[in-house]
């Protein structure tokens, strides 16, 4: 109901506008008055994007129709069920995803079809119309990498961020802080719940980088820097790592986030993006937000 | 007075399974530092072999190491990918790498033996990482097949009927009880949950999509999960109102009360040697 009652407020907007007089326009149109496609709409992110698009790639139509009208995109961190049907709430039919669909990197599909909550998401999308694309490979190609471009500015260290040594390394300084403040400054502004760390909290710390999901990065990383900032990273690698630093008498630090928290802020940088090219549809970003909580 | 061969060859004579050298893990179950000849002084079992395990070990004057994960942080370079997510450490990385070096100086310099013991320990037909999970959480009575009394933990039967209580109440239980900071659950704290399936390690959607094939499962138990498969799988079952969440107790949290089963296993046959659990503790503190 609640969906019913957004599509018709912005279809009366749209036509005091007067968008809808055109009867040409009105042919193939959405209920947002355009007649936009998602296929258009990623034609023109691969003419944005500024580099050379790369196959094969994760950036595909994971599900839906791409030649339909769209709604409305919304861009998040993971198009779980949840995200899609609060995308769906806010009249956006298109998903504009960083992280797979299906639960697993490459969206495989072939080992779900007697997967009855894979028959159950699917029906959703399907029953609402939905398409979804995954941004990932090249959001991150992008120069600045989206990102963490993203990242930056909601952890407001644009101006913290050392020249890269590599597109790859995203290191930092920051003003002097403990181990435990800069952990308390960053679950604040990534409202994050579910950080975990490694250290003595009291630790005074001013370099830091993301080392991005494999231990061979984070042993390279780790020398350079007081803190490693990581996500996704399996716990028998960079947590025990670190902390055998520590006890071989080294003054380190790891700060394990969420995966969501190392990268949902790229895609409300990519929503901010977007609008510099499209406008002829809403644009939101909204969180998938931290799938953890921890308990008392 | 025996050699580390001499109790691999033990433990081969008792697993009570056809010995494998290598299932799909990157390394082999055996010797992966020190010498098959040392004289053992004294067993330590633990989940993962860190320089503070084996500083440990060395004061309480025990040299041989028996451990899930091995010392280089890392499963290898043959492990399947959702257990690595990348290459593991170069020899030429871990040769120029401070940490390690200070970690193989104190392996050699105290003529530690460390052991791998996994695949052959998890082949038996009673899981000892569950069992020894279980009886930490306190939970030996309510598991499914305590109702034929038989202490028989049957590696894929991992059901447990709990007392009715609310998810967030579970999560808070298991936290003391482990002693766990950075617990973690995806789902609603109010759901009302009895029927548990409690496992270990890492989570990967087909053991997801098995338990809920073979059981109406109100909650799974588990190590970790990766956050781009498993995790939003949870998710996803959650709100769908096909299940009611995933608790993560961390790697560590899940797989070391295994070792302190394995330590008692030993003892059954080990009797000239002092043998010790000595736990890795979590590796994580939280803000919470």
């Amino acid at each position: 109901m609640k969906q019913t009652g957004l599509s018709r407020r912005r279809f009366c907007q749209l036509t005091g506008s007067g968008l809808l007089l055109s009867p040409l326009f009105m042919r193939a149109q959405s209920k947002s008055g355009s007649s936009l496609t998602a296929r258009e709409v990623v034609a023109r992110i691969k003419k944005n994007v500024g580099v050379p698009w790369h196959t094969p790639t994760a950036d595909e139509f994971k599900v839906g129709d791409p030649d339909v009208p769209i709604s409305g995109i919304t861009t998040t961190f993971m198009s779980t069920l949840d995200l899609l049907e609060r995308s769906m709430a806010a009249g956006n039919n298109f998903v504009i995803t960083h992280e797979p669909t299906f639960w697993s990197a490459a969206d495989v599909v072939s080992d779900l079809r007697d997967d009855p909550l894979y028959e159950f998401k699917l029906n959703f999308i399907e029953k609402n119309k939905m398409v979804v694309w995954r941004f990932h490979d090249h959001w991150h190609a992008h120069r600045p990498d989206g990102i963490f471009t993203g990242w930056n500015k909601t952890m407001g260290w644009e101006s913290y961020a050392s020249p890269a040594a590599n597109p790859f390394s995203h290191e930092y300084v920051i003003p002097e802080t403990s181990l435990e403040e800069l952990a308390r400054d960053m679950q604040t502004k990534l409202k994050t719940r579910s950080m975990r760390l490694v250290g003595d909290p009291k630790l005074r710390v001013t370099k830091l980088a993301h080392a991005g999901h494999y231990i061979q990065q984070c042993m390279q990383a780790l020398q350079k820097v007081d803190v490693l900032m990581v996500f996704e990273c399996r716990e028998w690698e960079a947590a025990e790592y670190v902390r055998d630093a520590i006890a071989s008498g080294q003054k380190k630090a790891l700060i394990q986030l969420p995966h969501e928290g190392g990268e949902e802020a790229g895609m409300d940088e990519c929503a901010r993006w977007l609008r510099t090219f499209v406008s002829e549809v809403p644009i939101k970003f909204i969180p998938s937000g931290d799938p953890f909580w921890m308990p008392a | 007075m025996i050699t580390s061969r001499q109790l691999i060859e033990q433990i081969q004579k008792n697993v009570g399974v056809p010995w494998q050298s290598q299932r799909s893990d990157g390394f082999s179950d055996g010797i992966l530092f020190g010498s098959a000849d040392a004289t053992v002084t004294g067993i330590v079992t633990t989940f993962t072999p860190t320089l503070d395990v084996l500083r440990k070990a060395v004061n309480s004057g025990k040299n041989t190491i028996i451990c899930r994960e091995a010392p280089t942080y890392s499963r290898g370079e043959r492990a399947p990918l959702f257990w690595r997510n990348g290459s593991a450490p170069s020899k030429e990385l871990l040769d120029n790498d401070p940490v390690w070096h200070a970690k193989q100086d104190f392996i050699s310099k105290n003529n530690l033996v460390i052991i791998r013991f996994v695949d052959n320990w998890d082949a038996r037909n009673r899981d000892g990482q569950l069992r020894g999970l279980s009886r930490a959480l306190g939970w030996d009575s309510f598991h499914g097949a305590r109702g034929s009394g038989e202490d028989v933990y049957d590696p894929r039967d991992v059901y447990f009927h709990l007392p009715k209580t609310s998810l967030n109440s579970l999560a808070e239980g298991i936290k003391k009880k482990l002693n766990v900071g950075g617990l973690r659950v995806i789902g609603r704290p109010e759901s009302t949950v009895t029927k548990v399936a409690l496992t270990h390690g890492l989570l990967l959607v087909a053991d997801a999509e098995r338990i809920l094939r073979e059981r109406d499962t109100d909650v799974v138990v588990v190590g970790d999960a990766v956050e781009w498969e498993a995790g939003p799988y949870f998710q996803d079952l959650v709100t769908a109102g096909k299940a009611k969440g995933l608790v993560l107790l961390g790697e560590e949290s899940s797989e070391e009360p295994g070792s302190g089963e394995m330590a008692e296993w030993l003892k059954g046959f080990v009797t000239e040697l002092p043998i010790e659990w000595i736990p890795a503790g979590e590796p994580f503190w939280t803000l919470i």
